[in-house]
C-alpha cells in the first residue's frame, strides 16, 4: 500500500542503507506530500531513524537516492531542519539553553561569524514558542528530559525551515509536554510547513499524524491515515521481523564485500 | 629566598622569556585539552604525545643538530601519522578504540626509544640533552626555540578563539553540524591539527611522557568549579599557566630537576584541591550537604514522634522517651532538640518537650507528606499497605510544596492513609 503523490516534497527512490554491510533498509521507494504532519512508524530496529538520517545525508546509502523539493540535498539544505534523538548528545556539556538554541542560527550565519543580537532575539522567540523562555540562562545539564526535547525543537525552529525531520521528539517526555509539542507541530503544518516525525507509540500516532510511513526493514506502507491504518498493514509492520529478510542480511554480512553497493 | 626573588622579579631576561613561553604553551594546551576532555577523547592526547618521540628523533637525525624547525616538523608528522592511523583503524577494523590507542601509543613510543638509543650510540656531540624531550626541561630552552614554541602557542590560542562556535558544535553535536551543512570532517581535522601542535610545542618544556597531563588535567580540574564553557576555558588556562611557571621555577632552583614531572605535581595538587573543595561538586561540599540533610531528617523524625504522641492524646514527651525511641543516638537527639528549640518549633520545660504552634504545623506537614505518599504508592502503584512505609520515610523530607499540591489533587484531598490513619491538614484540631 504505497501512495505516490504529484510534486512531492520528499522523493525517495529505491533507497537501500547498510551498516557494517548488513542492510537495515531495503529498497524504500516513496514520495511525500507537503504541508502534512507525517509519522514514521515501526518496531525497534525497523530503520526509522536510519531513514531520516539517510534523507539528511548523515548516512550514505548503498543504493538509490533522495530528492528534496525536487532538488538535491545540497541545493536546499537551508530549507530543511533536523532534530536528532535527545540521547545522541551529552547533556553535561557546559552550555546554556540559549547557547544550544543559537546553534539553529549557525546554518545561515556560516562559518566564523558569531551570533549577534538579531540571532539572540530569534532564539528567544523560538524558546517562547516551546514555552521555555524562562530557561534561557539555565545550564542544559539541569533540564529534565521533556525540557531537553523542547530545547532541541526550539533550536530547529530557529532554522526557519520549510521541512522538519524529527527523530523521536516524543521519547521520554511527560504527557503535558507531548501534547504541547504536538500542538506546536500541528500549528507548523497549518502554516504550510511539512513535519516528518519518527514515533514509536502506535496508539497516540493514530491521533497525531495525517500521513504514515510504516517500516519494518522495508517499506510496508506510505499513505494517508485512512488508507494505511488497517489491521493487515499494522500486523505486517509490527508482526515480528521478516525471517527471510533477516537471513539474507546475515548472509550479506558474512561476505567480505557488500554486493548491494552500486 | 633570594632564588625566589631572582626568578619571580624576572631580572634575568632569559627567565622572563621562559616564563612567558611556558604560560603561552600552558594556556594553549589547556585550551585545546579542555575541548578534547569534553569530547571524551582524553586518551587520544596521551597517544599523540607519546607518538611524537620517533618524529623528534628522525628530525634530529636529518638535521644533525637540535634544530627546532626539524624537530617540530618531525614531531608534528609522527603525531599526525598516529592520529590518522587511530581513526583509520577504527573505521576499517573491528578493534575497539581503547585497544587501538594503547597499541599506537606503545608502538610509536617504543620505536622512538629505539631511535633515541641509536642516536646516543652514534656519538654525535650534539645529542646531549635529547633525553630532555622525555621529561622536559623548560630552563634549558634556548631563546630562538622559544620563538618557535611561543609563536605556535599564540597560533593555537587564536585559532581556537576563531573556531569556538564550530568546535563547540563538534563536541556537543557533530551530527547536527553536518545536518546544517557545516564541513564537520574538516573542522575535526583542524581540531586534530591544533591538538597535535599543542603537544609538539610542549615537548621540550614538559616532555612527551607527561604532555597529556597538561592537556587534560587543567580542564578536568576546572570542570569542578564551573558549568560555563567560557569560564571553564579561562580557569583551565590559569591552572595550567600557574603549574607551568611553578614547575619551571623548580627546574631553575634544582638544575637537575626535569620540568614535566613538577608541572604535573602542581597540576595534580590543583586538581586535588578542586576535587575536594569546589563548591557543589567537591567532596567536602557534598559531604556537608549530606550531613545537613541527615540532621534535618533526624529533626523531622523527632517532630513526627511528638506529633504521634499528640495523636495518642499525650501533650508532650519526656526526654527519656525520646532517647529510648532513638537508642545509640543520644548526642544527635540532643543536638536536634537544641536546633528545634532555637527554630521555635518545640519548647523544653525541664525534661518535658512539647510542640509550639509553629512546630505543630511543621510536624503536621511532615506527617501529611508521609501519609500522602503512602496512599499514592498504594492507590496508583498497587503496592501493598505494609510495603509503603520505608519509601515514605525517605521521601517525606524532600517532597516539595508543588508535589504536595499535585499529590493532594491526584488523590482528591484524601482523609485517610492506607493504614487508616488521618492525613492531617493545617486547620485540623487535635
Amino acid at each position: 500500500m504505497i501512495n505516490h503523490v504529484e510534486s512531492p516534497i520528499i522523493e525517495i527512490h529505491d533507497l537501500t542503507v547498510s551498516y557494517d554491510q548488513s542492510p537495515v533498509l531495503w529498497n524504500v521507494d516513496l514520495s511525500l506530500p507537503s504541508g502534512k504532519l507525517i509519522g514514521i512508524l515501526g518496531p525497534n530496529g525497523a530503520g526509522k531513524s536510519t531513514l531520516i538520517k539517510a534523507i539528511m545525508g548523515l548516512v550514505s546509502p548503498s543504493g538509490g537516492y533522495v530528492k528534496l523539493f525536487d532538488k538535491s540535498l545540497e541545493e536546499v539544505r537551508s530549507r530543511i531542519s533536523y532534530v536528532p534523538q535527545r540521547e545522541s548528545v551529552d547533556w553535561n556539556f557546559p552550555a546554556s539553553v540559549l547557547d544550544v538554541v543559537l546553534m539553529g542560527t549557525y546554518g545561515k550565519l556560516g562559518l566564523f561569524k558569531r551570533p549577534g543580537k538579531k540571532e539572540k532575539e530569534l532564539a528567544m522567540e523560538c524558546l517562547e514558542k516551546v514555552g521555555m523562555h524562562g530557561f534561557a540562562k539555565r545550564q542544559i545539564s539541569e533540564l529534565s528530559g521533556g525540557q531537553q526535547q523542547r530545547v532541541f525543537i526550539a533550536r530547529s525552529l530557529a532554522q526557519n525551515a520549510d521541512l522538519y525531520l524529527m527523530d523521536e521528539p516524543f521519547a521520554g517526555v511527560d504527557m503535558a509536554t507531548e501534547t504541547a509539542i504536538f500542538e506546536l507541530l500541528k500549528q507548523m503544518t497549518a502554516e504550510g510547513k511539512t513535519v516528518v516525525v519518527v514515533h514509536h507509540d502506535i496508539y497516540s500516532a493514530v491521533n497525531y499524524f495525517d500521513w504514515f510511513i510504516m517500516l519494518n526493514l522495508h517499506l510496508v506502507a506510505s499513505g494517508p491515515k485512512e488508507t494505511v491504518i488497517t489491521e493487515e498493514l499494522l500486523r505486517k509492520t509490527y508482526g515480528g521481523k521478516l525471517n527471510l529478510l533477516t537471513k539474507v542480511s546475515e548472509l550479506i554480512r558474512q561476505k567480505e564485500f557488500n554486493p548491494l553497493k552500486n | 629566598m633570594s632564588d625566589f626573588l631572582y626568578f619571580f622579579t624576572f631580572q634575568d631576561s632569559s627567565i622572563a622569556f621562559v616564563v612567558i613561553g611556558i604560560i603561552l604553551l600552558g594556556v594553549g594546551s589547556a585550551y585545546v585539552g579542555t575541548y578534547s576532555f569534553l569530547d571524551k577523547k582524553a586518551l587520544l592526547g596521551d597517544a599523540i604525545s607519546h607518538a611524537v618521540l620517533p618524529g623528534i628523533c628522525l628530525g634530529f637525525i636529518l638535521a644533525g643538530t637540535k634544530n627546532p624547525v626539524y624537530i617540530v616538523s618531525g614531531a608534528f608528522f609522527s603525531g599526525a601519522l598516529a592520529t590518522f592511523l587511530t581513526s583509520w583503524l577504527r573505521k576499517n577494523t573491528r578493534l575497539s578504540e581503547d585497544a587501538i590507542i594503547a597499541s599506537i601509543l606503545s608502538i610509536f613510543f617504543g620505536f622512538g626509544i629505539v631511535l633515541l638509543t641509536v642516536i646516543q650510540k652514534s656519538g654525535n656531540p650534539e645529542m646531549a640533552g635529547l633525553n630532555q624531550f622525555i621529561f622536559g626541561n623548560a630552563i634549558a630552552i634556548l631563546e630562538e626555540d622559544l620563538w618557535v614554541y611561543g609563536g605556535l602557542a599564540v597560533f593555537i590560542i587564536l585559532s581556537l578563539s576563531i573556531f569556538q562556535k564550530e568546535f563547540s558544535l563538534l563536541v556537543f553535536n557533530a551530527e547536527y553540524g553536518k545536518a546544517i551543512g557545516y564541513p564537520m570532517g574538516l573542522i575535526r581535522l583542524i581540531f586534530n591539527v591544533l591538538m597535535i601542535l599543542s603537544v609538539v610545542i610542549g615537548i621540550q618544556a614538559i616532555g612527551v611522557v607527561l604532555m597529556a597531563a597538561l592537556l587534560i588535567t587543567p580542564g578536568a580540574a576546572a570542570r569542578f568549579w564551573t558549568d560555563k564553557l567560557g569560564n571553564l576555558v579561562i580557569l583551565a588556562g590559569i591552572f595550567s599557566a600557574v603549574s607551568g611557571v611553578m614547575g619551571t621555577y623548580i627546574s631553575f632552583i634544582l638544575p637537575q630537576m626535569p620540568t614535566g614531572p613538577w608541572v604535573v605535581v602542581f597540576l595534580s595538587f590543583l586538581a586535588l584541591i578542586s576535587f575536594l573543595f569546589a563548591p557543589k561538586r567537591g567532596v567536602l561540599s557534598r559531604f556537608i550537604s549530606r550531613r545537613s540533610y541527615l540532621k534535618k531528617t533526624h529533626q523531622d523524625h523527632l517532630l513526627k514522634a511528638l506529633y504521634r504522641a499528640l495523636e495518642a492524646g499525650k501533650e508532650n514527651l519526656s526526654i527519656e522517651e525520646i532517647y529510648e525511641a532513638y537508642p545509640f543516638q543520644k548526642k544527635e537527639s540532643d543536638r536536634s532538640i537544641d536546633n528545634l528549640i532555637s527554630n521555635g518549633l518545640i519548647i523544653k520545660n525541664q525534661s518535658i518537650i512539647s510542640l509550639t504552634p509553629k512546630g505543630k504545623s511543621e510536624s503536621k506537614r511532615i506527617v501529611r507528606l508521609h501519609r500522602l505518599w503512602e496512599l499514592y504508592l498504594n492507590e496508583y502503584m498497587n503496592i501493598a499497605p505494609d510495603h509503603v512505609h520505608d519509601s515514605a520515610e525517605k521521601l517525606e523530607h524532600i517532597l516539595t510544596p508543588e508535589l504536595e499540591e499535585l499529590l493532594e489533587n491526584r488523590l482528591n484531598y484524601p482523609k485517610l492513609d492506607p493504614h487508616q490513619e488521618t492525613i492531617p491538614r493545617d486547620h485540623d484540631e487535635l
